[in-house]
């Protein structure tokens, strides 16, 4: 029976699909509509009951909700999260509530997820809806989309423990989720270092040298401390796209897990290049049995052309001259050198090369416009060896300067308090460090994620309502644990607490906000 | 139904090998069709012709799946035609229905906007603050204490019964109702729908049952899509399926729970060995069955509005949804005014799947008895029990006591003690004597006249957990209008929702809730649930203490509004 057989499967607990609702309208194509699925492996009539189920809700929603198509489906034993990346091109993540205490998760953190996976996409690969029209066949997106995506979930060495903001999910077999336990933690935003007026007068001067240094070509710099953002030229999206993958691919603490992984990798048996070997060869294999069988493709030839793949692990590594290096892009025409790689940004749409130089806990992000740079690899050597010339001083101070003002992993904790930070409008977030956050009991963390999850929900209605206005909100709950657990919004900002430590009264708690939001939010959430 | 159905899909274990897809895409088509057929008639929907879903027709085996390729040519008959009625309406009301969806509160032709004050009392709820006589005359309807709206007009403005009986899913005015229910058999026949003509709506309520059973065809059931500001619910009792569309704010669990009412209600008229004909024939048709009831629905739905119900473990054997639900078909049933009745019912919380006789006479206009029996043939016993009561009720003056109290009203928010001095027995303020605040600062005294109670306090609720029952205060300005105190009730939902944490668990202990409407307060002990409102500006310290003064003033006249040491009914 196709769909009991189905089951079997679906309790695998996790799937993700992309399906592009223009294609396979007609009876008989419908395959031509998926544009990924994991697992890969599952039979096209589930694979195609998960999308049909889908669609069929998405044209349902838009009867009444025409503005806002269907978003999630909950359903007794499985979360359906929506998210529309692009006209028509929608990416579903199904994921079972299990008997297991960490399914308690947001519906906005899953789609965080989707929303994320499809930026660092397009920054590197374009538009999905770009490669549909390269390649009308499909394929091209396919395999695209199946190396990065698998690349994105697929497994990941013990991480150091400040290293909040990002993180892979594929552990062994097992799709890890973010849940409850990451309530303090917000996808999508940039964790920056704060930094006294004299070091931020050095940074800036060091940015103004960099972008010297390329001549006449315009550039753009991202600078990070650590894992924390110390400076950026660029538009917020570009921003949080490019610090997404600084922080997954090439901060210091992304390159000591190669090193660590190192004699993983040398015996050939880690899990993540397992994994990536297998989806690509599924990925193969779907397409020969999406393609083997039908007449459009003109030959299997075309497979064999080269898919980038950017969030490959253990494939940085730093050079003699201080740049990290990496064969993704594969080597360049007719030499040995490795191409350098290239990025698309989503505010100018024009694609840049990305340089990346590092010293010590320091990570400098370069970009230039392909069309700027002449000779293309010549010239980018040209501008790296003139950054080392002219800047490699400077970088040193800067990072000595930074070093020394800096607190270490636990430098924006706060005795007494567990919280979240974000700027809505700035795209930033500040937390308690994770190691500290792991203090709490199970408890305040449920109760706190389902706060947030109300929170989400009013703030959704409120841009359906008055898409300029921004919530007003204050909520403190005593919690059944008796932990204190708060959340306020005020003008785009937001402020998430748990405390567990605290008094009794109401009054207690909110002198706690105030007294927080005074020293570390400038007023922000304090009441006039 | 279902064996059909599965054995149609079990065809498809052989396509993991068979590039074809045409027999797998069959459950999809099934969900896709129902679904084009409904985009056919959206206006500017680029859905495939009609005839495009001819040949489907044809290929499909089950009786099932026939009968809905019915379904679906006959809503696509009625689908055009509504298409033509639909062009017409968008030329010359185009800026109107934005008009009305943005204030459909205040649009006389729509229920939810109704001044139903007058009918507020149907939340059994409410009334009780002021009376504590007995069982039945807690449920009633309180008309004549609210002279600033006006009686009459509200009485006009919402009529219980059906209305836009000439939408229906094809029509834009009945996609942007705010609130809809749906009653539907497992096989995708109509029952009930609150707007629009259930026959009409043959395809849509199709299109609802295809959803539910696709997911349930995966091992799954769907409660909840979300979709900007809609949500639709879903409950599956048995062959009885409920859905519930709406972009009210209410929380996800007062929606499901609204659906439990009314599949409550419909057990109510029917009890639960409807069930069996279903099994008998799948394709049983119970609208005759529940004809003319369409009024009970509908004011159910539209008590919802102003409706809390608490639920807790219950002492009394008589469960408040019942109480609550036979109140509703007492009082939207205009026979039973008319004249004494003796009518079946099923009180689906004691017994779901038996039928009792309820005796209903109005000994006035706002007072009426119910006897409950098991015999069917025990009318004329009844009546003479009635009789007997009624003359002990009048001798006693029981009758005019409660007229009276209901004139008085319950507590008032703005007789809150407020003196810091130890009170010295507090007298029946809730019976209306105003007590003037002596010692309060001028700052406090300014702060609420004719705005509430002291601090801003505007409203509260609080419910005894030993006793199981509840006081609130009456409206005072500026909860005045029925607009907001629908608002307000719908904040005391999320309050409930939030503290009750998704029904896992016990319930949280304090929560303290400021936005642009209101300051809330909910406090939750082992004694007591008080939720609290006050104005948005109110001092946190000081509604604090506030509440603490309610509590206090609901304990000293306990006796007094609560009903005490009254034996469980029981049978």
């Amino acid at each position: 029976m196709g769909l009991s057989s189905a089951n079997t499967v679906v309790n695998e607990g996790f799937q993700f699909c992309i399906f592009d609702l223009r294609r396979g309208q007609h009876e008989g194509q419908e395959l031509d509509k998926i544009l990924f699925f994991y697992p890969a492996d599952l039979p096209f009539s589930t694979q195609l009951s998960v999308i049909g189920l889908s669609e069929g809700l998405i044209t349902f929603t838009r009867i009444f909700s025409p503005e806002a198509a269907c978003e999630v489906i909950e359903a007794e034993r499985n979360s359906h999260v929506f998210h529309q990346a692009e006209p028509d091109i929608w990416m579903v993540m199904v994921v079972e509530k299990s008997k297991e205490s960490d399914s308690i998760w947001r519906i906005d953190a899953l789609r965080r997820v989707l929303k994320e996976v499809h930026s660092l996409f397009v920054m590197f690969h374009g538009s999905i809806r770009s490669l549909l029209d390269k390649d009308p066949s499909g394929e091209l997106v396919r395999s695209h989309l199946y190396a990065f995506i698998m690349d994105y979930l697929s497994a990941f060495q013990k991480r150091s423990t400040w290293d909040v903001c990002c993180c892979d999910f594929l552990v062994g077999k097992k799709i890890k989720l973010p849940s409850f336990r990451d309530c303090l933690k917000e996808r999508g935003t940039v964790q920056m270092l704060t930094v006294g007026r004299e070091a931020a007068l050095e940074v800036q001067s060091l940015v103004r040298v960099l972008e010297s240094c390329a001549g006449n070509a315009p550039c753009y710099s991202l600078v990070l401390f650590q894992d924390l953002l110390v400076s950026t030229t660029l538009s917020p999206d570009d921003t949080i796209n490019l610090f997404t993958y600084a922080v997954l691919r090439l901060a210091p603490n992304a390159l000591l897990s190669r090193a660590s992984s190192w004699s993983y990798l040398r015996k050939g048996n880690t899990a993540s290049q397992i994994a990536a070997a297998s989806v690509m060869a599924s990925s193969g294999s779907v397409s020969e049995q999406f393609y083997g069988s039908r007449d459009t493709s003109p030959h299997g030839g075309e497979r064999s052309h080269h898919v980038v793949r950017p969030l490959q692990h253990n494939k940085w590594y730093k050079g003699m001259d201080g740049f990290l290096v990496t064969d993704i892009w594969g080597p360049e025409v007719g030499s040995m050198v490795s191409a350098t790689p290239t990025v698309l940004l989503q505010q100018t749409e024009e694609r840049m090369y990305l340089c990346v130089y590092q010293h010590k806990s320091l990570t400098l992000i370069l970009l230039f416009p392909i069309s700027s740079i002449l000779n293309g690899e010549q010239g980018i050597s040209v501008v790296k060896q003139q950054i080392v010339e002219n800047a490699s001083l400077k970088m040193l101070k800067v990072e000595e300067k930074l070093s020394k003002g800096w607190g270490g992993e636990n430098a924006y904790h706060v005795g007494g308090y567990r919280y979240l930070l974000v700027d809505g409008d700035r795209n930033v977030s500040r937390a308690s460090p994770p190691g500290k956050v792991t203090t709490l009991t199970k408890e305040s963390l449920i109760s706190l994620s389902n706060l947030r999850e109300e929170i989400d929900l009013e703030k959704s209605r409120a841009k359906w309502d008055d898409p300029g206005h921004e919530k007003d909100l204050e909520i403190c709950i005593r919690a059944k644990n008796n932990a204190w657990v708060i959340a306020r919004t005020t003008r785009g900002k937001e402020l998430y607490m748990v405390l567990e430590k605290a008094n009794e009264t109401l009054l207690f708690a909110s002198d706690a906000i105030e007294k927080f939001s005074n020293r570390y939010c400038s007023g922000a959430f304090s009441l006039d | 139904m279902s064996s059909d159905s599965s054995s149609s899909i079990s065809n498809d274990g052989s396509t993991d090998q068979n590039p074809n897809p045409s027999p797998t895409a069959k459950p999809l088509d099934f969900l896709q069709e129902r679904l084009a057929s409904i985009a056919l008639t959206e206006p500017n929907g680029g859905a495939e012709s009609p005839s495009d879903q001819e040949p489907q027709a044809g290929v499909s085996n089950g009786s099932f799946i026939e009968e809905i390729q019915e379904v679906v040519q006959n809503n696509q008959a009625a689908g055009s035609e509504a298409v033509v009625e639909e062009v017409s309406e968008s030329f010359t009301h185009g800026v109107v229905w934005r008009d009305n969806s943005e204030h459909e509160v205040d649009a006389p032709s729509s229920p939810s906007s109704s001044g139903y004050a007058g009918e507020r009392g149907s939340s059994s709820a409410t009334s009780e603050s002021g009376i504590g006589e007995g069982g039945e005359d807690e449920i009633r309807e309180v008309r004549n204490d609210d002279s600033v709206d006006g009686v009459s007009d509200l009485q006009q403005s919402w009529v219980p019964g059906k209305r836009h009986v000439d939408e229906d899913d094809a029509s834009i005015s009945w996609r942007k109702r705010k609130k809809h229910f749906f009653i539907l058999s497992n096989s995708g026949k109509p029952i009930y729908s609150r707007y629009g003509d259930e026959h009409k709506l043959a395809g849509f309520s199709a299109t609802l049952q295809a959803i539910i059973s696709f997911v349930e065809n995966g091992g799954d059931r769907v409660q909840l899509v979300r979709a900007g500001k809609h949500q639709v619910v879903f409950l599956v009792k048995g062959p009885i399926y409920l859905v519930c569309i709406s972009c009210t704010e209410e929380p996800y669990e007062s929606l499901r729970s609204q659906l439990e009412l009314i599949y409550g209600q419909m057990l109510l008229i029917l009890t639960k060995s409807v069930n069996r004909c279903f099994e008998k024939n799948p394709k049983f048709d119970m609208t005759p069955l529940l004809g003319g009831t369409d009024v009970v629905f509908s004011s159910l739905i539209h008590s919802f509005n102003w409706s809390l119900v608490l639920s807790g473990a219950q002492k009394a054997s008589l469960h408040p949804d019942d109480m609550l639900l036979l109140s509703n078909f007492v009082m939207s049933s205009e026979s039973f005014r008319t004249s004494e009745s003796f009518s079946p019912i099923c009180l689906p919380r004691y017994n779901p799947m038996a039928f009792l006789y309820a005796y209903v006479h109005y000994l006035d206009v706002d007072t009426y008895l119910m006897l409950l029996t098991t015999k069917s043939d025990a009318f004329y016993h009844l009546k003479d029990c009635r009789l007997r009561i009624e003359t002990v009720l009048l001798k006693s003056n029981v009758l005019s006591e409660v007229q009276r109290s209901l004139l008085d009203g319950g507590m008032r928010v703005e007789d809150l003690p407020v003196d810091t001095s130890p009170r010295s027995g507090i007298l029946s303020a809730h019976l209306g004597q105003h007590k003037v605040p002596t010692e309060s600062p001028e700052t406090s005294r300014e702060e609420y006249i004719g705005v509430g109670g002291p601090f801003g306090l505007w409203h509260f609720i609080y419910r005894s957990i030993y006793l199981d029952q509840y006081v609130s205060s009456e409206f005072s300005p500026p909860i005045n209008s029925s607009r907001q105190q629908k608002r307000l009730y719908r904040a005391y939902q999320k309050l409930y929702a939030s503290m009750h944490d998704r029904g896992v668990g016990p319930p949280h202990k304090t929560q303290f809730r400021r936005d642009e409407n209101y300051v809330l307060l909910c406090w939750v002990t082992p004694e007591f649930e008080l939720y609290a409102a006050f104005d948005p500006l109110a001092d946190k310290a000081l509604a604090i203490r506030t509440c603490n003064r309610v509590c206090q003033w609901v304990k000293d006249v306990e006796n007094e509004i609560f009903l005490l040491g009254a034996s469980p009914f029981s049978w």
